[in-house]
């Protein structure tokens, strides 16, 4: 719990600090989506159910600024973070460079759906299809320069939190 | 078979979770959202306040001269807003004198808000500004919400100390308009907004013979129907007409104001309680509570 608090503290570090940029990006009519750094270091550092709790707090947080139905960003997020969690025996999640492509693919394939949650039937139209291409493009080359500096930052954070005498998984 | 169930079991984990969600009374859900949207909230107010602050000492560093001249156009300007407010009084009572001649219901009156602006979300599913008053200053949900290039949105979800306004640039913004000169309805609705470009909307239902170029665009303006927006605001400028594919209307294109991608203060327009009626401005010092008449 201890240590979800914890994922979650950075979370909210790197939320305020995506707000910020996308404030100051919006005169360009771009966005930067973060949603694979919410998830990556938790699940591939943390049992389940922490990395899960982490994933779906972060997740709380991005749903209840976003004209979202409460719960989508959190579940997308979860399920991102159980995948990694399922896969992570068979992903170099142990090397700086595998960590970040982990991120990388698990931005682009939760930022795709999301795209497709907020979109709905919208998504037809193609004229959609090429801000989302260039914002997504943008979040990737993000998340490969900032993952290593929010990656150290976690684990920096958790070098400060005992594991729970407790954990479950 | 046990190795089975242990690759399963992160999944059944996640969807033992998304069933309780599921189950969870609606009213826990928004309970758990408000919570953390106002544990949240302070964190774009806070860097507003700080953006505010970073203006002021930019101020500062102006010289006496510029301040003098800076003063001497504002003189220039209060003198013909003066002028207009005088007009703007003897307007309202001559409209107060018709209504009470005709026996015509009142007019709704709209108390002016202004409050600066905490964050801009303009990602391409939507485009959202957080502004920096909410229901402690009355603001409702719905109230139109304008600056001074004409419409910025409608006020989509009011928090104690903040609210959301929707901007009429969002794809989801819906609002009846009348093209400049015009006295037929028609519907715009705001558009996909491209990277590194203004942002535009479209208007459907254009009657057959009103022709625009892109060399010569007409304003779109609010029409006051059906909707809480006064008539008159400036929505943008219509660039092109193409016939739609029934060849009952037309179709347009119109740009958006390039200034509301960096707005830092807006005012939103919120209607009274029933039987509340603002009185009109009397003075430059009462611009903040300033009546509207659509």
């Amino acid at each position: 719990m201890r240590r979800t608090l914890a994922i979650f503290l950075t979370s909210l570090i790197l939320w305020a600090v995506l707000g910020r940029l996308n404030d100051a990006l919006s005169v360009a009519r771009v966005t930067l989506f973060g949603g694979g750094l919410f998830v990556a270091y938790a699940a591939f550092t943390l049992p389940l159910a922490e990395g899960l709790g982490a994933a779906l707090l972060a997740g709380a947080l991005l749903d209840a600024g976003a004209p979202v139905r409460f719960g989508t960003h959190a579940l997308i997020l979860g399920g991102a973070a159980t995948l990694i969690f399922a896969l992570r025996e068979r992903l170099p999640h142990d090397q700086a460079g595998g960590r970040v492509g982990i991120a990388l693919a698990a931005n682009a394939a939760i930022f795709l759906a999301l795209s497709a949650a907020h979109l709905g039937a919208r998504a037809a139209a193609a004229g959609i299809w090429p801000r989302l291409g260039s914002d997504l493009l943008l979040s990737e080359l993000f998340v490969a320069l900032a993952a290593p500096w929010f990656f150290a930052l976690q684990a920096q954070t958790l070098r400060y939190v005992p594991r729970d005498p407790d954990g479950m998984f | 078979m046990l190795k089975r169930f242990s690759q399963a079991r992160p999944f059944a984990t996640l969807g033992i979770v998304a069933a309780a969600w599921f189950v969870l009374p609606v009213f826990a859900k928004a309970l758990l959202r408000a919570g953390f949207y106002e544990f949240t909230a302070p964190f774009p107010v806070a860097a507003s306040y700080a953006r505010d602050l970073q203006y002021i000492w930019s101020l500062r560093l102006h010289t006496n001269l510029q301040l003098i001249e800076a003063g001497r156009d504002l003189e220039r300007l209060n003198g013909f807003y003066e002028y207009s407010v005088q007009q703007n009084t003897a307007l309202q009572s001559e409209i107060s004198n018709l209504e009470e001649a005709l026996h015509l219901p009142p007019l709704p009156r709209y108390r002016m808000e202004t409050a600066r602006v905490a964050q801009r979300d303009f990602t391409g599913w939507w485009q959202r500004l957080v502004i920096r008053k909410g229901r402690n200053f009355g603001i409702t949900a719905g109230s139109p919400v304008i600056f001074t290039g004409g419409v910025v949105g409608r006020v989509a979800e009011v928090h104690a100390f903040t609210s959301v306004v929707e901007l009429v640039s969002s794809p989801d913004f819906r609002v009846a308009a009348l093209i400049d000169g015009d006295a037929r309805p028609l519907s715009f609705q705001g558009g996909i907004n491209r990277p590194f470009a203004p942002a535009r909307g479209s208007i459907e239902f254009v009657p057959l013979d009103i022709a625009v170029q892109a060399s010569a665009p007409r304003r779109l303006v609010t029409s006051g129907l059906g909707g809480v927006f006064p008539a008159g605001l400036t929505i943008g400028q219509v660039t092109g007409i193409d016939p739609s594919t029934d060849g009952l209307f037309k179709t347009g294109t119109v740009s958006l104001d390039p200034r509301l991608a960096g707005l830092t203060e807006v005012t939103v327009l919120v209607l009274p309680d029933e039987g509340v009626r603002s009185q009109p401005l009397n003075s430059p010092s009462e611009l903040r509570s300033w009546d509207l008449t659509p």
